[in-house]
C-alpha cells in the first residue's frame, strides 16, 4: 500500500511518536493526543483522510470482544457494593492474618482472590485501596508501604485469569483465550508468592504487627462463607475452557452470578448500590475503551506505512535467538507500558511485536504471556502507571513518595519475568496439560 | 448556560447508567436460547449488543471531559497557577482540535451511513455513527466553561474562589 506514498516509513514513524510524545507532554489526554498524532499526516497524504479515524474507531468498538471490558469493571463494582469482597476479606484475614504482616498479607491475598473474579486490576486497586490502605495505617504500617502494596498486589488481577488484557490480546491476535486463562495461573500464583515474601522480609525488618491465630472454626465458618464467592472463577474459567460460552458471555454471566449474589444470598445490594456501579462502570469503561479506538487509527497509521515489516528487517539482521527475543519483548512492554495504558499497548506494540515472535519460532501463549506480565507492570511504573495513581489519590500523596517501595516491591517480581521468559514451561504447562488442542 | 451544562451532563450520566445496565440483556439473551428451549435464539442479538456498547463508549469519553477524568500523563513539577493554566489551555487545545475533527468529518460520517442498514437487526447506521459528532459537540460544551477558568488564571494570575 504505501507504493504511493508521500513519506518514508521513517519519517512517519517519526512524525507520528514525535507528535505523540510532545502532546502527552504537554498534558493533552492520551487518547486525545493518539488520535490527534494522526491527523497532520492523513492531511497531507493524498490518499488518506480524516475519515480513517471515524472508520478506525467505529471498527475497534463494534467488537463484541471488548464488550467483556465493561462485563469485568461491572462484577468488580458489584462485588464491592454487594459484600463480596467483605466475605472474602473475612476468608484472607483467617488465611493469613496471623503471618508477620498479617494486614498485609491479607491485602495480597484478597487481591489474589478478587483476580480470579474479576479481571480488572484499576478496579482491585480502587476498591482495596479504600479498606486496606487506612486499615494498615491505623495499626501502624508505613503509609508510603500500604500505598505500595496495595498498588503492587493489584496488577495480580491482570496475570489471574480472568484478565481483561488476555481477552484483548485473543482477540487482536487471535490467540485461544481459553489458553491464556490457563497459562496466567501459573505466573499469578508466582507472582502472589514473590509479594508475600517481599510482604514478610518488610514485617521482620520493620517489625510489622500480626494479629492472632483465627480458629479453626473461624476458618471453616469464613471458608463457608466465601463458598459461592469463590465459585466465580470456576464458572468463567471453566465455561470458556469447556466452550460453554465465548469469552464475553463468561463475562457477562459473572455479572449476573455477582449480581444475584449481592441482591439473593449476601443481601447487601439496593438500587443505590446497583446504580453506583453502573455509573462507575460506565465512567471507567468508556474513558478506557475511547482510548482504544484512538490506538487502532494510530496503529492502522503504522501498518500503513509498513512500519512493522520495517522494524521486523531491523530486528531480523540481529539474529535474535528465542531467549532474547523474550527479553526484547518484555522490554518493550515494559519501556511502552511507561506511558501508555495496557489495552492501547496491546493493539500498538503487539501487533508491531508478532511478526517477529512468529520469525523466532516462540509459541504466541508465552509471547502473550511475557507481554502481559510486562505489562502489569506498567501498571505501577510512572509516570502512568493507573494503579499506583489510584493508590496514591485515595491516600492523597504524590507518586514520588511511595516510589521507593514500589521499586522494592517490582524487583523480586521483575524475577518472575524473566522466569517466564526463560522457561516456557511456567506458561505453557498448565494450557498444554488441560487443553493441548488451544496450543499450536 | 451553567444551568442547561449541568442538566445536560446529568442526562448524560443516566443515559450512560442505561446504556451499562441494557447490555447485559442481549448477551444473556444470547447464552439463553442457546442452551433452553424457552426462547428463540434471536440471530440480532451480538449486533445490538454491539450497538449499545459503541454509545457507551461515546458516553463516556463525552462525560469524561467534563470530569476531566481522560488519562493523561504528568511530568511537570509543581507549577504556579498561571504557568498551570497555560499547561491546561494548551491541552484543552489538543482536545478542542480533535473535538471540532468529530463535528466536521463526523457530519460527513453520518452522511456516508445516512442509507446503510445493519446486516442483521437492519437498523439505519446513522444511529451509530452520530454518536460521532455528538460526542465533538458535547466536548465543545464542556470544555467551554474550563477554557474560561482557565483564561481567568491567566489573567488574573490566581485561581478564583
Amino acid at each position: 500500500m504505501s507504493g504511493g506514498a508521500l513519506l518514508t516509513p521513517g519519517v512517519a514513524a517519526i512524525v507520528l511518536f514525535v507528535l505523540f510524545f510532545g502532546m502527552i507532554a504537554l498534558r493533552v489526554p492520551v487518547a486525545f493526543a493518539l488520535g490527534l498524532a494522526c491527523l497532520p499526516i492523513m492531511a497531507i497524504e493524498p490518499r488518506l483522510s480524516p475519515m480513517i479515524v471515524f472508520n478506525e474507531t467505529f471498527k475497534a468498538y463494534n467488537s463484541f470482544i471488548l464488550l467483556a471490558v465493561p462485563f469485568f469493571l461491572l462484577t468488580a463494582n458489584l462485588m464491592n457494593v454487594g459484600g463480596i469482597t467483605q466475605r472474602l476479606l473475612r476468608l484472607s484475614r483467617a488465611l493469613v492474618g496471623h503471618m508477620p504482616g498479617g494486614l498485609a498479607q491479607c491485602n495480597v491475598v484478597l487481591s489474589f482472590f478478587f483476580a480470579g473474579i474479576s479481571g480488572s486490576s484499576t478496579a482491585d486497586a480502587s476498591s482495596l485501596g479504600k479498606i486496606f490502605i487506612p486499615a494498615q495505617v491505623k495499626e501502624g504500617y508505613d503509609l508510603s508501604f500500604a500505598v505500595a502494596i496495595t498498588a503492587v498486589s493489584s496488577v495480580l488481577a491482570v496475570v489471574i485469569p480472568p484478565s481483561i488484557l488476555m481477552i484483548v490480546w485473543g482477540g487482536t491476535m487471535s490467540v485461544s483465550i481459553g489458553a491464556l486463562f490457563l497459562a496466567g495461573i501459573l505466573p499469578g500464583l508466582l507472582l502472589a508468592g514473590v509479594q508475600m515474601a517481599t510482604v514478610h522480609g518488610y514485617s521482620k525488618l520493620r517489625g510489622y504487627p500480626t494479629s492472632v491465630r483465627s480458629t479453626f472454626a473461624e476458618l471453616l465458618g469464613a471458608i463457608f462463607v466465601a463458598i459461592p464467592a469463590l465459585m466465580t472463577p470456576l464458572i468463567i474459567i471453566g465455561g470458556k475452557i469447556f466452550g460453554w460460552f465465548t469469552a464475553t458471555e463468561s463475562a457477562a454471566i459473572a455479572v449476573i452470578y455477582a449480581g444475584l449474589l449481592s441482591t439473593f444470598v449476601y443481601r447487601e445490594m439496593g438500587l443505590k448500590g446497583l446504580h453506583k456501579a453502573l455509573l462507575d462502570t460506565g465512567r471507567f469503561a468508556g474513558i478506557a475503551l475511547f482510548c482504544v479506538g484512538t490506538a487502532s487509527v494510530f496503529g492502522w497509521m503504522l501498518a500503513y506505512y509498513q512500519i512493522p515489516k520495517a522494524l521486523l528487517q531491523m530486528v531480523t539482521s540481529w539474529g535474535m535467538g528465542l531467549i532474547t527475543a523474550g527479553f526484547f519483548v518484555a522490554f518493550a512492554f515494559l519501556v511502552v507500558g511507561c506511558f501508555l495504558d495496557a489495552i492501547p499497548a496491546i493493539i500498538i506494540v503487539g501487533t508491531i511485536l508478532e511478526p517477529i515472535i512468529l520469525k523466532v519460532g516462540m509459541d504466541p501463549v508465552q509471547f502473550a504471556m511475557i507481554g502481559i506480565v510486562a505489562l502489569a507492570f506498567g501498571l505501577v511504573t510512572p509516570p502512568y502507571g493507573l494503579c499506583l495513581m489510584i493508590s496514591c489519590a485515595i491516600a492523597k500523596v504524590k507518586l514520588t513518595y511511595v516510589i521507593k517501595d514500589v521499586i522494592i516491591m517490582l524487583l523480586p517480581m521483575l524475577g518472575v519475568l524473566v522466569l517466564t521468559i526463560l522457561f516456557p514451561q511456567v506458561t505453557i504447562f498448565i494450557p498444554s496439560l488441560i487443553s493441548p488442542e488451544f496450543l499450536k | 448556560m451553567h444551568k442547561f451544562i449541568d442538566g445536560y451532563y446529568r442526562l448524560l450520566s443516566w443515559l450512560l447508567v442505561v446504556s451499562v445496565a441494557i447490555l447485559i440483556i442481549p448477551v444473556s439473551l444470547q447464552i439463553f436460547s442457546r442452551y433452553t428451549a424457552l426462547i428463540p435464539s434471536y440471530i440480532w442479538t451480538e449486533e445490538m449488543a454491539r450497538f449499545f456498547f459503541i454509545w457507551m463508549i461515546m458516553l463516556g469519553a463525552m462525560i469524561g471531559i467534563r470530569d476531566s477524568s481522560h488519562f493523561d500523563i504528568d511530568l511537570w513539577p509543581e507549577l504556579s497557577p498561571r504557568a498551570n493554566a497555560v499547561v491546561k489551555l494548551f491541552a484543552h487545545t489538543g482536545i478542542l482540535v480533535l473535538a471540532l475533527v468529530f463535528v466536521w468529518y463526523g457530519v460527513k460520517f453520518v452522511q456516508f451511513g445516512w442509507n446503510q442498514h445493519s446486516e442483521l437487526a437492519e437498523l439505519p447506521m446513522w444511529y451509530i455513527f452520530i454518536a460521532w459528532p455528538i460526542s465533538g459537540a458535547t466536548w465543545l460544551l464542556f470544555l467551554g466553561p474550563q477554557v474560561i477558568k482557565n483564561l481567568r488564571v491567566l489573567a488574573n494570575g490566581e485561581p478564583q474562589p
